[in-house]
Formats: structure tokens, C-alpha cells, sequence
């Protein structure tokens, strides 16, 4: 298992997750397979944070398994931990230490030796564009720099599967191009990416995999082809999917704009 | 656009713009009524406090009227007056809404009118209110004869307006420094500042009430008498004493300064108004990248090492953390000596000091907030638990325990009581070492979060009980652990046998080893099976 290609990366079983009446997650199963760019997608609220923090074992679930690689999330998370690389959404990281500080910390808690950690942290941060700002405390730091120094840390360690949440969110297109490129290499040596997302021409473009999550539930999955279906983009086939087809947005504002203010 | 349009259209919008602004204020002031019944009666108990303590103020400055040095009082208290209006709006900029011109932003305003109806505006509140009593009260304590009493109304008025301008000038001006990092960082020592700020005062209070205190005043007033507002107040006495020209003096030195500081402040909003905020363009700083590397290499390698070298740049760098140490330090530092000195006490006071810094063990993680996620998401098990949980303690012990020897050794040489010595250092490190033990425990049961940004907020929304369960569950629990070694002491000391007392040194140093070993190895595989739930709690803020 593993990196072989043919098995699962995550393995998702009946995942739920109530916060209080609201159920964010409704019952998830998923197969994701290994060696892709897979694409999570949904509305706001659709329940992908709350599964992207299940799946890597920052949010206990209520009931449901999560398997990474053939290890349980929940009974074995030595074996996953070091397996996979986050980019959690709406956490904090520490921002008082530079952002070359926050690397060597995460790698030397990650175990890696001492001058590896320095060797990959000054490569990372020059592909990223970080080179510059990496002496700047983090807390100093705009919101693309960063998403951009978090995925740093998420790929200090070399995992086998990266989980991105909505990581190109407020990244300029030359740093968002920088990322892909890193991305698209590290998936072609077999590694695995999930991420989410709400752009569907990001996820069209980068991903061979989706799966559509709205309501905390799975609308659909599978290869872009097969959930793209009769639909002409990825776009027309989320909405259809997701149901928001045909509202027109006009009728209520129709004082907005042009004319007499 | 012509310039006299132009001058029109700036005239009608300021005559337009001041009742706006007032109103707005006085529905703030009323907004202070229609919260939540707590925060009303808050808000409620504030106002009668200030007027008790403004009635209570006026009545002493009536009383003291005719006293030789009233006027040197008044003087002072005007400047007072002035430096408080400078720099309370900045530690409370919530306080007052319109006080921030970058909400006025947005809006199509010149700064002309928009100065004369802010000022017009700062005018209504409680605020302005206290101090036009305590004014009102100074021209009455130094006013003699009509002329003085004259000159008093536009004393009363310059004063007032100095104050407004001011603090809305510095408000204005550190707008930047508000709004940017360093500003909110510098926000959260207000508190060290203003507990100081009143221990200062209270000193000075108390020189004052001694016989004959209001006569040193003299030496300050004669520099602050030329020191507007202070000159404006005491143009009344010089009036009264028939030095009019002096009065006249002070008073237009009073105007002349009023002036420049509206023309400060319109400058201030001319640029707030029109420029972009520049305050994230801070340049990068090599030189810190040497301290710390120095640091580093003589910490020890691996996990330990890097939670150490991490926790111990936040005690320098996260000025919440900063201040927490500070404070605890100094107090656990004070409240000791003070009491050796007051009760001839003995060196046992140190205990305090341990208790004060030992406390900060008690919520681990509390200060890392959300962050809490990367420290989790590397922990495989207890061995990586134990290991985070024993980087943290070694950070705290390193500053806390050479204070503590430092402490106890001061406290014996100021008491003289050479014999204690072992006997309470050996208690102090076993009872610090207890409570690194509970500490690590109830960091893993019973996290709660730490608001950060907010210099008066320790405890995240709803987390209160756990807060004080954690504390207090933890000190009586690390107490317990020392009740062994305290009953050796006793007897020691009941049986005659004090020749063996400095053994208490070795044997607490060691007891306090062991029992924080023993806490890391409970707390640790309890941590390790409870992270999402940590974080949960951690992350609430
Ligand atoms: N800690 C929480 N407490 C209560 N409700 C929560 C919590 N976290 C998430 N929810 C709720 O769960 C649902 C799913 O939220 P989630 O953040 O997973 O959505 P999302 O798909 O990531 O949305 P977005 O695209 O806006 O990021 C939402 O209705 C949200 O209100
Ligand atoms: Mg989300």
C-alpha cells in the first residue's frame, strides 16, 4: 500500500460530525486513490474544513473511520502523522517566530536532522518567493505570504499525502503558479494532494479527481470526467449538482446599479 | 472648483457636520443603556463613581480655597489633567468610536470642518464633564476679587479645550502606531503602565497628606506654570495678586499652544484621510537571527530544544507572554519584601514567588492558541508528549529557578536569618517542582484558552470555571505533594535536631526533581490521547 499507485490513499468511512443541532458532516465515504491532484469541492459551509480537520486527526469525528495509507487515523496516528503534511484553514500558526524559525521548529519537532531541515527550508523558501521576508516575523506577514509559509511546513518532512485547505485563497498568480508548479512535481513522484476549493477553473485545471461535498454530504465522485459528466465545465456541473441552478440573482436588487441613485 | 465655492461648501458641511457629531456622541452615551443589564449596571456604577469622585474633588478644591499653596495644586492638577488626556484614549481606543478618525475615512469630509466638529464633539461625554468640574473647583480654590473670577471663564475653557485637542491630536497621530502591530503590541502593557501609573500616584498622594506636602509642590509648579494648560489656571491667581500683564501671558500662551495643536491634529487627519496605512512594511531584521542562533546552539538538541528555544522567544517576542512573566516577577519579587519589611516576616514569603510563577504552568498550551495544531500534529504518542511537555517545564524552570535562589537568597540576607536558608530553598524548588508536575496534568485535562490582543482578558468566552478549577485543584494538589517534606521540617525543627536542616536543601531539590517527573510521566500518555480536545479548548479565543 501506499505509494504503489493501485490502493487508496484515504480511505473514508461513514464520517460524521454534529456541532450541537447542526450536523456539519453527514455520513462521508470516500475513496480517494494515491498519486493524484484530487480536488474537494464545495458552498461555503458545505462541511470540507470539518472533514479536512476529521481526516487529519485535528477534529475527533462522533463516530466513522478514517484510514491514511492503510493506517487508522484515530488508532494508529504515529503512523499517520508522519505521513502526511497540513494546511489546516482558520488555525493560527506561530507568529512570533520568523518564518525561517517556523520551519526549523516544525522540521526539528518533526525529528528531521538539523542540517537537512536548514537545506530544505532555504530551497522551499526560495521557490515560494519567501527568500526575502524569511527574517520577518510571521505575525508581519500578508495573508498569501502566509498560506505560502504554511505550505512550507506542510512539506518540510516530505509526506506522502499533502491536505490543502483552499491554499491558493488570497495567493497572487505568481506565487499561486509557484505553488502549482511545486504541487504538479511533487504529485508526478507519486505523491498524493487533496485539496479544497471553491474555484472550479482552479480545480479543472490541476486536478484528475473530485469529489463534490455539499450539505455534509457527497454529491459526487470520482474522475473530473466522470462527475464533470453531459455538463460543458465543471462549473455548470457544480451548480447543477449542488442545486443553486436558475436562481436568478436579480429580481430582489433590482436597485442595485446604473440608473437613478 | 473655485476656491470661494470651495470655501462655501466647507462652511455649510461644518456647520452641518457639528450637530451630527454631537448627536452621535450623546447616542453612544445613551447606547451605554440599552446593553445587557450587567454591563449597564457597569456602566451605570462608572458614571456615579466619576461624579462621587468628581463632587468629592470640587468640595476638597473649595475647601483648600485660600490655602498658600492651593495654586501650585491647581497648576499641577491641570497638567495632570492634560497628560491623562493624552494617553488614557490610547490605551482605550474603544472607548470612544469617533475618537478613530480611520472609521471617518471612508466618508466624503475635509479636515476643516471635520476638526471644528470633532472638537465640538469630544466636548459631550463624561469625560470632558470631570474635568470641567475639576476645573471649575481650581478656579474657585485661587480665584480673589471679580477680575480673577473674570478670567477664570476663559481658563476654565482653554483648559478644556487643550485637553480635547490633545488627546484627539495624539490619537490622531499615532493612528499608525494603533492600527499597526508594534501599536497593539505596545496596547498590552497598559496594563503594567496603569499599575504603575496608580502605585506612583499613591505614593505622591501620601507625601502630599504629610504636614507641609503642598509646599513641594512649589519647586514643580513654578516650571509647570508656564506649562499650558497649567498656565491658564494659574493666569487666575496672577490676576487675583493684580499681575495682569502676567495673566494676560499666560493666557495667550495657553491660546498660542491650543492653536498649534488643532493646526497638529488637522495636519494628522489631512494625511490620515488621504494616505494609505504603511504600517506591514517594517524591515526585516538580521540582527535578531544572531541572538537567537547564539541560544540555540546551547540548548539541547532535538524536540527539547526546539520547544525550549520556542517558548523562551515568546517569553522575549509575544508581548501577552512578555507581560505575564513581567509582572510575575516583579510582584512575586514585592509582595515578599514588603512583607519582610512591614511584619519583620521571615523568608518564607518566597513561597508566594513560587506560587506566582509556578501558576503559569497551569495552562500550557493556553498561549499558543490555535497554533496548538502544528505542536499536535507532531506529537506520535506519550514519548513525544513527555518530551513537549518536559521542553516547556525546562523553558519555564531555567528563568524561574536561579530567580527563586536569587529570591530566597535576598529575602535571608535582608532578614539576616542565615539559618533558614536551606531549609526554605529546599521547600521553594520542591514546591516549584510540584507544580510543574500538576501544572503539566492539568495543562492536559483542563486547557483553556488565552485571548491574545487583549491585555485584561486571561480566560477564553465560557471557560472561566475550568480556569479556576485547574488553578485551584493544582495548587492544593502540589501543596499535598509537599506535606512530606514539610512534616520532616517540622520535626526537625520540634525535635532538636538542627543540625541535620541543611540537608532539607538536597533532599527538596531532589523531591522537587522527582515529583516533577513523575507529573510529566502522568500528564504525558493523557495529553497524547486528548490533543483534538485540547486544541478544541485552546483554539476557542
Ligand atoms: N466549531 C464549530 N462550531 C459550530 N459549528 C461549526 C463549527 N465548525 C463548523 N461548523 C459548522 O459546520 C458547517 C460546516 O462548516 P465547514 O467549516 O466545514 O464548511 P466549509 O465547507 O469549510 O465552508 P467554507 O467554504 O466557507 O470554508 C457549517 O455550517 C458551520 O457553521
Ligand atoms: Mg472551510
Amino acid at each position: 500500500m501506499g505509494r504503489d499507485g493501485t490502493s487508496a490513499a484515504v480511505r473514508i468511512e461513514g464520517l460524521w460530525k454534529r456541532f450541537g443541532e447542526q450536523v456539519a458532516v453527514a455520513g462521508i465515504d470516500l475513496e480517494i486513490p494515491s498519486g493524484r491532484f484530487i480536488g474537494l469541492v464545495g458552498p461555503n459551509g458545505a462541511g470540507k474544513t470539518t472533514t479536512l480537520s476529521m481526516v487529519t486527526g485535528l477534529l475527533r469525528p462522533d463516530s466513522g473511520r478514517v484510514e491514511i495509507a492503510g493506517h487508522d487515523v484515530w488508532r494508529d496516528p504515529a503512523a499517520v502523522k508522519s505521513r502526511i503534511g497540513v494546511l489546516p484553514e482558520g488555525l493560527r500558526l506561530f507568529e512570533r517566530l520568523s518564518g525561517r524559525e517556523l520551519l526549523t521548529y516544525t522540521g526539528q519537532l518533526r525529528g528531521l536532522p538539523g542540517e537537512q531541515v536548514d537545506r530544505r527550508a532555504t530551497q522551499l523558501l526560495d521557490v515560494l518567493g519567501l527568500a526575502g521576508a524569511q527574517h520577518k516575523l510571521v505575525v508581519d506577514y500578508s495573508t498569501g505570504m502566509r498560506k505560502k509559509i504554511g505550505l512550507a511546513a506542510a512539506l518540510l518532512h516530505n509526506p506522502e499525502v499533502l491536505f490543502l485547505d483552499e491554499p491558493f485563497e488570497g495567493v497572487d498568480p505568481v506565487s499561486a503558479q509557484s505553488i502549482r508548479k511545486v504541487l504538479q512535481q511533487y504529485t508526478a513522484s507519486g505523491a498524493t494532494v487533496v485539496f479544497s476549493s471553491h474555484v472550479m477553473e482552479l480545480v479543472e485545471s490541476l486536478c484528475s479527481w473530485v469529489a463534490v461535498l455539499a450539505g455534509g454530504r457527497i454529491r459526487a465522485q470520482g474522475t473530473l470526467e466522470e462527475v464533470r459528466g453531459e455538463a460543458a465545465t465543471l462549473q455548470d456541473a457544480f451548480l447543477e449538482l449542488v442545486g443553486a441552478q436558475g436562481q436568478a440573482a436579480g429580481e430582489n436588487l433590482d436597485w442595485l446599479g446604473g440608473g437613478v441613485r | 472648483m473655485s476656491t470661494t465655492a470651495n470655501a462655501s461648501a466647507t462652511k455649510a458641511s461644518g456647520a452641518s457636520l457639528t450637530p451630527v457629531f454631537i448627536r452621535l456622541k450623546l447616542s453612544l452615551l445613551r447606547n451605554g443603556l440599552r446593553q445587557s443589564s450587567k454591563r449597564k449596571a457597569v456602566w451605570i456604577t462608572s458614571i456615579v463613581f466619576t461624579a462621587l469622585y468628581a463632587a468629592l474633588q470640587l468640595l476638597g478644591l473649595i475647601v483648600l480655597r485660600g490655602h498658600p499653596h492651593v495654586a501650585a495644586l491647581t497648576v499641577l492638577l491641570a497638567v495632570v489633567l492634560a497628560v491623562g488626556w493624552a494617553f488614557v484614549p490610547l490605551f482605550f481606543p474603544s472607548g470612544d468610536e469617533t475618537m478613530d478618525p480611520t472609521r471617518l475615512a471612508m466618508l466624503p469630509l475635509r479636515p476643516g470642518p471635520l476638526t471644528v466638529s470633532l472638537l465640538a464633539a469630544s466636548l459631550v461625554g463624561i469625560g470632558p464633564a470631570f474635568t470641567l468640574v475639576l476645573a471649575v473647583g481650581s478656579v474657585i480654590a485661587t480665584a480673589h476679587g471679580g477680575a480673577a473670577f473674570a478670567v477664570g471663564v476663559p481658563a476654565v475653557a482653554l483648559t478644556l479645550l487643550t485637553c480635547v485637542a490633545l488627546a484627539r491630536a495624539v490619537a490622531t497621530a499615532n493612528v499608525r502606531l494603533l492600527s499597526s502591530r508594534k501599536g497593539r503590541d505596545l496596547a498590552l502593557l497598559s496594563g503594567l503602565v496603569i499599575a504603575v501609573g496608580i502605585q506612583v500616584a499613591n505614593y505622591g498622594l501620601q507625601k502630599l497628606s504629610n504636614a507641609g506636602g503642598m509646599a513641594r509642590l512649589e519647586p514643580f509648579a513654578k516650571v509647570l506654570r508656564w506649562v499650558p494648560p497649567g498656565s491658564a489656571m494659574d493666569a487666575v491667581r496672577s490676576t487675583g495678586q493684580g499681575s495682569y500683564g502676567l495673566a494676560a501671558a499666560q493666557l495667550a500662551l495657553s491660546a498660542a499652544v491650543l492653536a498649534l495643536l488643532l493646526w497638529w491634529w488637522q495636519r494628522g487627519l489631512t494625511k490620515v484621510l488621504t494616505s494609505p496605512d504603511s504600517s506591514t512594511l517594517a524591515a526585516a531584521e538580521p540582527e535578531r537571527k544572531r541572538v537567537s542562533t547564539g541560544l540555540a546552539r546551547l540548548l539541547p538538541q532535538g524536540r527539547t530544544g526546539a520547544v525550549m528555544l520556542r517558548s523562551l522567544r515568546y517569553v522575549l517576542r509575544d508581548p501577552k507572554t512578555r507581560m505575564t512573566w513581567t509582572s510575575q516577577l516583579v510582584i512575586g519579587a514585592l509582595v515578599p519584601f514588603l512583607n519582610v519589611a512591614r511584619h519583620n516576616g521571615n523568608s518564607y514569603w518566597a513561597f508566594m514567588a513560587v506560587a506566582m510563577v509556578g501558576g503559569q504552568m497551569y495552562n500550557l498550551f493556553g498561549t499558543d492558541g490555535s497554533a496548538f495544531w502544528l505542536v499536535m500534529q507532531t506529537i506520535n504518542g506519550p514519548r513525544d508528549a513527555y518530551l513537549e511537555l518536559r521542553g516547556r517545564a525546562l523553558a519555564f524552570a531555567l528563568p524561574a529557578v536561579p530567580y527563586l535562589v536569587l529570591l530566597v537568597t535576598a529575602l535571608t540576607a535582608f532578614t539576616g536569618h542565615w539559618d533558614t536558608l536551606p531549609e526554605v530553598l529546599g521547600l521553594g524548588l520542591a514546591l516549584l517542582g510540584a507544580m510543574f508536575a500538576t501544572g503539566a496534568v492539568t495543562s492536559a485535562l483542563l486547557p483553556y484558552a488565552v485571548p491574545q490582543g487583549n491585555a485584561f482578558k486571561n480566560v477564553g468566552p465560557g471557560q472561566t470555571s475550568i480556569a479556576w478549577l485547574g488553578l485551584l485543584g493544582g495548587l492544593l494538589a502540589a501543596s499535598a505533594q509537599c506535606v512530606p517534606l514539610v512534616l520532616l521540617t517540622v520535626w526537625l525543627h520540634t525535635s532538636g535536631h538542627h543540625g541535620w536542616l541543611p540537608l532539607l536543601l538536597p533532599l527538596g531539590f531532589g523531591y522537587g526533581l522527582l515529583a516533577a517527573w513523575t507529573g510529566l510521566r502522568i500528564a504525558a500518555p493523557r495529553l497524547a490521547r486528548r490533543l483534538p480536545e485540547v486544541l478544541a479548548a485552546v483554539a476557542k479565543a
